[in-house]
């Protein structure tokens, strides 16, 4: 048999241990999340243990007597405390619907600041959190009708806005006057509802998928079908790619490139300019029918009414030459030699 | 397995059907399983590939660049296979046309014909011969490849031997077979014959004239069944690519361009050739080259990457050559001949003669003569350096009396072959 193509077996066989790989990762993984458990925990979420959750805050409230609603999308906040997490998410429009609503609204650094200080313990300054006295804060700074803590806590009506959600934390709930700063602003009223909203809740109205019709929906995904099956039919080879056994080839003129190159590098115009002298007399001795290696100089100055010393000058002159120099002489020797074999 | 664009057209239609009739999940798994019912369908009525029994005839070697044919039979055991084939070479086997498209009855054959241009010379092999049967409704069809071994050796393409008929114009003017015979070409005494007006006075035996009534003149021919050995240099040097009329090749290709028109001008000439390639070892070697038989053992030489070993070499020769011989060495004129070469030609000079051609690169001349700015003057010093070392082996070289042919790669072979019949004309094989 000269079939050289897989069999089902030898498919099978070659297949098998990726695939067992494959399913031990995959166990492996639905392992490690169940063994994980809920691996919720955003900042200021009130079911996070972790040290930029809120659970604690939210425990305490709760047992002061303030029912703590969980929401995202913050329907049912007339008469409540409205905490939002994250307001720079919402629609500005909404948020101002949402707190004209709520009885008490509590923005963690909404949009809007003037400016910006560092986190630190500050002292209240303000009677609006008098009782809870020092406190963490920093954050964003706001302008409004009552200022505290270097103006990052600012009360506007019944909306205050907080520069940093640092004293809602776990981490940071019992340092110096937190926890108290945290109770009066989220225990206002009886019901608490905290808001975290998400990206999504920014667009509310429908969005353009909602308006194409199903079948365009449909027909668009039926047409990514016909895509793979193309993808598919023009993927498969007809046969291996065949190598070309190449033979090894170097241009032979390389290291004559290399020499030039490392002649410009390192500028070594005095020894070219020694090897076109050499080069130009090595020519010319056969034209003027001397033998090789015997000086052409006082040929040269009979046939071209040159002086001698010229000639000898530009063909032995052991002077340093520039660059500059090294071209001009390039030119010079060619014009002699022209010279010469015309004359 | 593969699929057909048919597949990719079916599940296009399937667009109408879902966007306008079925627009839900259901109508895309409807057509999804229509699609792979059909593929199904395909495939288990498709012709097997697996039992399909290939051979092979046509050619087995041809001129590098020509054109040649090599037969592919596919026997088909099974029920009817419609689909298309193709028989894979390396590109450099230059195949015309390696898809066919494929109908073989059922327990009948077909052959097919590819014809093959080789690019480059050496052995050509086949990789394998890949068969699509395609199923009836021609949406799937099933794949499968066969080792179907055959080598096509891509022979040197020989570009010079439309110098030959000259040369051999020449041969034949010293071979004594033209009237203008003139004493000094050739160096044996071949016979006697009558004066016609136009012959050398100088020629006339005069001995010979007094007995017989008429003036008789002494003919030459040249030197007959002198052996000439050429050794073919396979190391670095020659992997070097050389720019030329037929575009960039290594110098191992115009080497072997030169021996082939030496040996084919040789062999004319009566004269015994030995062919050797050596790089660090005997890389082919044909004792009595006819010309045939050369081009063969010439095929699939390639340079190597290995220093030229010249005292391997000599060696060689000279167990070979027992006795004296022209031996022409096919290489490049570089500055490691002197450490290599030059401290053994006492030993090979003291039984035979030596001429050395080289090819030289056109690049490095083309360098010499650039003039302007700073980088051509730097290169034009460059280039003057390497052809005065090249100038100064060969003045070396010529000191222990061996002959140097440096040319440019297009007029190499006829250098070569030029200064081998002034040799022969001059006695001097």
């Amino acid at each position: 048999m000269t079939a050289v193509s897989p069999d089902a077996r030898r498919i099978w066989a070659a297949a098998r241990a990726p695939l067992l790989i494959g399913v031990v990762i995959l166990f492996a993984a639905a392992v490690i999340t169940l063994l994980r458990g809920t691996g919720e925990g955003g900042a200021l979420d009130p079911r996070s243990f972790r040290p930029e959750g809120s659970h604690a805050v939210a425990r305490l409230l709760e047992q002061n007597g303030v029912r703590v609603e969980l929401t995202d999308d913050a329907s049912a906040v007339d008469g409540a405390t409205l905490f939002v997490t994250h307001p720079n998410l919402i629609a500005p429009d909404r948020l101002t619907e949402l707190s004209r609503r709520a009885a008490a609204t509590v923005l963690v650094a909404p949009a809007g600041g003037v400016g910006q200080v560092a986190q630190e313990t500050r002292e209240p300054g303000c009677a609006l959190a008098a009782k809870a006295g020092a406190a963490t804060s920093g954050g964003f700074v706001y302008q409004g009708e009552q200022q505290c803590y270097d103006s990052t806590l600012v009360r506007t009506g019944t909306v205050t806005a907080i520069g940093h959600g640092a004293i809602f934390t776990n981490g940071e709930l019992d340092a110096e006057g937190n926890a108290a700063l945290a109770l009066s602003l989220l225990g206002q009223h009886e019901r608490l509802v905290w808001y975290m909203p998400s990206v999504a809740d920014r667009a509310q109205q429908k969005s353009l998928t909602d308006l194409v019709p199903d079948g365009w929906k449909f027909g668009a995904l039926q047409l990514g079908v016909a895509a793979v099956l193309v993808a598919l039919w023009r993927a498969r080879r007809l046969g291996r790619v065949v190598p070309e056994p190449l033979p090894v080839v170097v241009r032979a003129a390389e290291t004559v490139e290399g020499r030039a190159r490392l002649y410009q590098r390192s500028r070594a115009s005095t020894h070219a300019a020694a090897v076109l002298r050499q080069a130009a007399r090595d020519r010319l001795s056969p034209v003027l029918g001397l033998p090789a290696g015997e000086d052409p100089s006082d040929e040269i100055a009979r046939r071209t009414s040159r002086p001698v010393a010229q000639v000898r000058a530009l063909l032995h002159s052991e002077e340093p030459v520039d660059d500059r120099g090294l071209v001009a002489l390039a030119s010079e020797l060619d014009a002699l030699e022209n010279e010469v074999r015309k004359g | 397995m593969a699929l057909t664009g048919r597949a990719g057209l079916l599940a296009l239609i399937g667009v109408l059907v879902v966007g306008l009739l079925m627009p839900s999940w259901q109508g895309i798994f409807v057509m999804l399983g229509v699609v792979l019912l059909c593929v199904a369908v395909d495939l288990v009525l498709a012709a097997g590939v697996r039992r399909l029994t290939f051979t092979r005839a046509g050619a087995t070697s041809v001129r590098t660049g020509e054109l040649c044919t090599v037969q592919l039979t596919v026997h088909n055991p099974g029920r009817r296979l419609r689909g298309v084939l193709r028989d894979a070479w390396a590109p450099s086997a230059g195949v015309v046309a390696d898809r066919v498209p494929l109908d073989v009855p059922a327990g009948g054959s077909r052959v097919l014909s590819f014809e093959l241009r080789p690019v480059r010379r050496g052995d050509r092999t086949a990789d394998r011969v890949t068969v699509r049967s395609l199923g009836p409704l021609g949406i799937a069809a099933r794949q499968g490849s066969h080792q179907v071994p055959w080598t096509v050796r891509a022979l040197p393409p020989f570009h010079s031997r439309r110098h030959l008929p000259a040369l051999l114009e020449r041969l034949r003017e010293l071979d004594g077979r033209r009237a203008s015979l003139i004493r000094g070409a050739g160096t044996e005494f071949d016979s006697l014959r009558t004066y016609v007006i136009g012959d050398d006075v100088r020629s006339i035996d005069w001995r010979a004239s007094a007995r017989s009534s008429d003036v008789v003149v002494r003919t030459w021919r040249p030197e007959r069944d002198r052996q000439v050995t050429i050794v073919l240099d396979t190391s670095r040097t020659s992997a070097g690519r050389v720019d030329g009329v037929l575009g960039g090749l290594p110098r191992l290709d115009t080497s072997m361009d030169a021996a082939l028109l030496l040996s084919a001008l040789a062999s004319q000439a009566r004269d015994q050739v030995d062919f050797l390639a050596f790089s660090h070892k005997v890389r082919a070697s044909v004792p009595r080259a006819s010309l045939p038989v050369m081009v063969q053992a010439m095929a699939p030489l390639e340079a190597e990457l290995v220093e030229f070993d010249a005292r391997g070499a000599v060696s060689e020769v000279l167990r070979r050559a027992s006795r004296r011989s022209l031996v022409v060495l096919l290489t490049s004129l570089e500055p490691s001949i002197e450490h290599g070469l030059l401290p053994l030609l006492p030993s090979l000079a003291a039984r035979h003669r030596l001429l050395i051609a080289s090819v030289s690169d056109p690049a490095v001349h083309a360098m010499a003569s650039g003039r302007g700015d700073l980088e051509s003057v730097y290169a034009a010093a460059a280039a003057e350096r390497t052809l005065a070392e090249r100038r100064r082996l060969t003045a070396l070289l010529a000191r222990h009396g061996v002959e140097v042919v440096d040319a440019l790669p297009d007029e190499l072979p006829r250098a070569l072959a030029d200064r081998y019949l002034s040799l022969k004309a001059a006695g001097k094989l």
